[in-house]
């Protein structure tokens, strides 16, 4: 079967053996275990919690969320002292909350959120932090004055409503700039495109386009330079995917925001050194993110 | 000596003591391996006993327990069914829509209800078109998937306020110490085994899968029988997709995956001949049961998933090759 529960590291086991009393067991439950994005998570948990002397039990699922669920019921099993969720459905996943509810376990979801009325804490994303500071870089990059349009992603989803929020509240207090175009759409590279040629034709204005994230901005980007317009509209993605980083360096971009998963995953592990010492956070515990344009991409 | 016994003994004689003996020992290898495997559990890992870990065990269980049986089914009747995973998606996810729609038990019941009519289907080309039941159930397995994430658009069935509360419940509720989502294979348990073992469909089952050419002389509808196996398969994997919605308050599109090659490997495990005619529901569940339990005792021992994986191939060509040696000995 699919998941499993390792002993992480040798490092943390020694860690264990030379650190002093109260040292705890973290259980870890990350969404995939061949996805980069989670493997650097992982990294960043192991590395922090042997630095404190916890130990980390992982249960390895890929984007199976009964398999999951499941894990999570073992290390519920296993008497962990807490737990470390990415959970791969808002939903699906409520059921291992619960058994850790019942069980006295804290459990801490690290940058996807539950549901669940038995969730910890919730280390997140500033999203409505980073739509603003999009806002301010896209407002600098067009010389403080002109349209931009706005490719949004789906606004069922909180982070591109949030992201989208933070982004408006800025450019709407600023009289020099007006958003001239507004729309949500799935978040395909093709969508991109499609709404971009769409906003080149209505609004040949336009100086900036705000991408909800990195594969609308790039088919925004190839629209722009099947006009020949690069680099004369700016746009901004959203997640420093390989592509992304490469458009940026190139020109094609001209930002995309990086989350550091490995920092994230220290972070969970920080959270929950708080918690084992007695004190929950509130629930605003936010992952640094970091601009990448042409000044630093290298 | 009961009457049974002499009856079954009369071809003894012919047999060497030692050979009975080890054919006995052998017809309950898959009783010893789950007890050895629980025993080897539990003195590295105390745990393993704890209430609350046999509780996830048996709830780990549930799901999978309810496709098997259907398995049992179809391979006693001869036949084969790589499509119940796919069901499982299909009808967790109808059962989701409809009861968002009109309510839990007609939510239950048309995810079981789906499930059977695939079942008919896969019964109607086997049975009466004479297709290779691998091919025919492969080819439903691919397009049922297809379907679900069709009318899904690949996404979770949740609803704006979550499904019906009666129906979480269900995934969550237990009596009597034990999750109601546990109780629902034991008390299909003893319909089924009832079903199998009691009445004359059940032995028209067996021989419909044991020797169809002897089956059809001696009177009894081989093709009706079979296809009806299907049938069987479907509605309980349709059950089973249910109760993993419950699970996962959720329709999830993607979700039964494997489930057709763990469920068909809990029934090799328990020693069911896939030549057909062959097999008991009880000895289906400790196959799966040694499947649940080998997972679950790896993962609180530290073992890496892939050794997981290892672990299980080897046990279930063990099975296949302890089956083998039986049958020589007869």
């Amino acid at each position: 079967m699919i998941r499993t529960l390792t002993l992480s590291a040798a490092l943390a086991g020694m860690a264990a053996l030379s650190s002093p009393a109260g040292a705890e067991t973290i259980g870890v439950a990350l969404a995939s275990t061949t996805n980069p994005f989670y493997i650097a998570m992982q990294r960043g948990i192991e590395e922090r919690a042997a630095e404190l002397g916890h130990d980390v039990v992982t249960v390895s699922v890929d984007e199976d969320v009964v398999a999951q669920v499941d894990g999570v019921l073992d290390l519920v099993a296993r008497e962990v002292d807490g737990i470390l969720i990415s959970p791969i459905d808002a939903v699906a996943t409520n059921q291992a909350y619960e058994a850790a509810h019942e069980a006295g376990i804290p459990i801490v979801s690290v940058a996807r959120h539950s549901s669940s009325e038995f969730q910890t804490l919730f280390v997140a994303m500033d999203e409505v932090q980073i739509g603003r500071d999009i806002a301010d870089w896209l407002i600098e990059a067009i010389g403080g004055e002109g349209e931009v349009a706005m490719i949004a992603g789906p606004s069922g989803a909180a982070t591109f409503r949030n992201l989208a929020q933070g982004f408006r509240e800025v450019v709407n207090a600023n009289d020099a700039v007006t958003i001239v175009f507004e729309t949500e759409v799935p978040l395909t590279r093709e969508e991109g495109l499609r709404v971009a040629e769409d906003i080149l034709v209505a609004h040949p204005e336009v100086d900036g386009i705000y991408g909800g994230n990195d594969e609308l901005a790039l088919g925004a980007a190839q629209a722009v330079a099947a006009v020949g317009m690069s680099g004369d509209i700016v746009i901004t993605g959203m997640n420093g995917v390989p592509p992304a980083i490469a458009a940026v360096r190139n020109g094609d971009l001209g930002l995309t925001v990086q989350l550091n998963p490995v920092a994230w995953g220290r972070l969970g592990v920080d959270t929950m050194d708080t918690i084992f010492g007695g004190t929950i956070p509130d629930q605003e515990v936010f992952i640094d993110h970091r601009l990448v344009d042409a000044t630093n991409v290298d | 000596m009961t009457s049974t016994d002499q009856a079954t003994g009369s071809d003894t004689p012919r047999r060497r003591p030692f050979a009975a003996a080890l054919s006995v020992l052998l017809n309950q290898a898959p009783l010893l391996v789950l007890v050895a495997l629980c025993l080897t559990t539990v003195l590295n890992e105390p745990r393993f006993m704890s209430p609350i870990n046999l509780t996830n065990i048996t709830l780990q269980a549930s799901v999978l327990a309810v496709v098997a049986m259907g398995m049992t089914y179809v391979i006693i009747a001869g036949g084969f069914d790589l499509s119940v995973g796919s069901i499982v998606a299909l009808s967790g996810c109808i059962g989701a829509m409809v009861m968002l729609e009109l309510g839990p038990v007609v939510g239950a019941l048309a995810g079981v209800v789906i499930g059977a009519a695939v079942g008919a289907v896969n019964g109607f080309f086997v049975a009466y078109l004479r297709l290779n039941p691998f091919i025919a159930t492969l080819g439903t397995m691919v397009a049922i998937r297809g379907l679900v994430l069709l009318i899904t658009h690949a996404q979770p069935i949740v609803g704006d306020e979550g499904l019906p509360r009666s129906f979480v419940l269900y995934g969550r509720e237990r009596f009597l110490g034990l999750p109601l989502l546990t109780w629902t294979p034991i008390v299909l348990f003893f319909i089924l085994a009832y079903v199998l073992e009691r009445t004359a469909y059940g032995r028209k089952l067996y021989a419909a899968g044991g020797g169809p050419e002897a089956a059809f002389l001696a009177g009894i509808p081989v093709k009706r029988i079979k296809a009806s196996s299907y049938v069987w398969s479907g509605a309980l994997a349709g059950v089973a997709g249910v109760m993993l919605a419950a699970r996962l308050q959720s329709g999830q599109p993607t979700s039964g995956e494997f489930y057709e090659l763990l469920s068909i490997a809990a029934v090799v495990l328990g020693g069911a001949s896939l030549y057909g005619g062959e097999g008991r529901l009880y000895k289906t569940i400790i196959g799966l049961m040694i499947i649940i339990v080998l997972s679950n005792s790896l993962n609180l021992m530290d073992v890496d998933s892939h050794w997981q994986d290892i672990a299980i191939g080897a046990v279930i060509l063990l099975a296949a090759s302890v089956d083998q040696l039986r049958h020589r000995l007869r």
